[in-house]
């Protein structure tokens, strides 16, 4: 049955949500990953003020890291357990990427508004500008949803699966990261955040999904 | 590549070497404000060229490959990241020499340092990846994708990283106004310099893709 992008987009996200919901051990490790660290920090600081800048970059550093832990899994569980030729079949490519892209979206929204309101509250921060800090974490999880998805298909059936995924994304995701320190840190109270690197930060991850849906199709069709 | 035409790029490569050393250690004066370390940024620059020029033509053979599925455009991908990987090493470490002598400090984040940092962890990340494939096709696959990808970074380390980090590294050779900022015996020596780094990548890469002819005909 031909169905519409939107259709097709909508049922695969409900489809991530689902298993998703139903094994809860990825979410639970991507979700206490981000807390074991940030508990980390907070110890090691013994409620030592911080700068800004390094508050950050340790906010980012987390988001990041645990980021990794939930969105390399999208097509390397379906790779496991066998899905991956039914969806092939079935689903149209950019309907399949972008109904993973929404759901690694969701997930990293979900992270996000978990870790932020303890990091807040475990390294005692002050947000000046609030509506700032949640541009830069809606845009900066965007960025992460859109390189993420694409790496995650690039590095399913590699054999050193997991590590590879951080490798790959480090370099993708740096003109995300970069700015969003430095308005997280504007946020933070550390000086002014130029509106520009907003846009900068919208644009490139415009750029990203624009980028993993042009090429996605040379991955998702075989030879 | 052919015999023949090995030797005659081997020929101009030495020639330009020697050109190059000439005119560097014999010819150039010291530079205000720089004095004799200026001689550094005629290996360095070429070094730094190539390096962005070997990750230009692996994303454009890797696009190849995307279009015409033939692997020899992968080899050519693999060869030159691989021939980039080492060029983007030593202008990091020539950058790293030039910078501790000029500022005092080996590292410090200059947008430069931070883009050609960006460039040496794409490289790395393309050929991890290559390593991580055993099968030929798929391996050829995602890395053209990953090149091409990778290469979205391009407008940002360009246009966005010196506006959002100060900077020492000096303007580049051709300003903003579109003049030269360079006495024309210097950059007169900077063009042998390129000639000279293009020329031994192109060597370099045939010279590998020979070599692979022979091991897979073998």
């Amino acid at each position: 049955m031909q169905q519409s992008i939107w259709q097709g987009i909508k049922l695969v996200f409900r489809k991530e949500l689902v298993a998703g919901l139903r094994f809860k051990a990825a979410w639970a490790a991507m979700l206490m990953f981000a807390l074991t660290t940030l508990a980390c920090v907070s110890m090691a600081m013994q409620g030592g003020m911080l700068e800004p800048r390094l508050l950050a970059a340790l906010l980012w550093i987390i988001l990041f890291f645990a980021s990794l832990a939930g969105a390399d899994r999208v097509f390397a569980d379906e790779d496991t357990v066998g899905t991956l030729l039914a969806l092939r079949i079935y689903g149209r490519s950019q309907a399949v990427l972008m109904g993973k892209m929404l759901y690694t979206f969701f997930l990293m929204v979900v992270l996000a508004t978990f870790i932020t309101p303890l990091f807040v509250l475990l390294l005692d921060v002050t947000v000046t500008v609030p509506g700032l800090l949640v541009g830069v974490l809606l845009l900066g999880c965007g960025g992460i949803a859109a390189a993420g998805t694409l790496v995650a298909a690039l590095t399913t059936g590699a054999n050193i699966h997991s590590s590879l995924f951080s490798i790959l994304m480090l370099p993708v995701i740096l003109p995300v990261f970069l700015p969003a320190i430095s308005l997280s840190a504007a946020s933070f109270g550390g000086g002014e955040g130029a509106i520009s690197y907003l846009a900068g930060m919208g644009l490139y991850d415009l750029i990203l999904v624009v980028g993993a849906s042009l090429l996605f199709d040379y991955l998702w069709y075989e030879d | 590549m052919n015999l023949k035409q090995g030797n005659v790029l081997l020929a101009a490569i030495g020639s330009l070497t020697l050109v190059l050393l000439y005119l560097v250690f014999w010819v150039v004066p010291p530079a205000q404000g720089l004095g004799n370390y200026v001689r550094i940024a005629f290996f360095h620059i070429p070094l730094a060229w190539v390096s962005v020029l070997a990750f230009f033509m692996s994303a454009g053979w890797g696009a190849g490959y995307l279009r015409r599925r033939e692997l020899r455009f992968d080899a050519l991908s693999a060869a030159s990241a691989k021939l980039g990987l080492i060029f983007v090493v030593l202008a990091t470490v020539s950058g790293a020499i030039f910078s501790k002598l000029t500022w005092g400090a080996y590292w410090n984040w200059d947008p430069r340092q931070t883009t050609i940092f960006v460039l040496l962890l794409i490289y790395g990340a393309y050929l991890t990846l290559r390593a991580a494939m055993p099968e030929p096709n798929r391996r050829a696959r995602v890395s053209a994708v990953y090149a091409l990808f990778s290469f979205l970074t391009v407008p940002f380390l360009v246009f966005v990283i010196p506006r959002l980090f100060f900077s020492l590294h000096p303007s580049p050779v051709i300003n903003g106004s579109g003049s030269l900022a360079m006495e024309p015996v210097m950059f007169m020596t900077l063009m042998v310099g390129l000639l000279d780094a293009t020329l031994v990548y192109v060597w370099l890469v045939q010279k590998r893709i020979s070599r692979e002819n022979r091991e897979a005909a073998a």
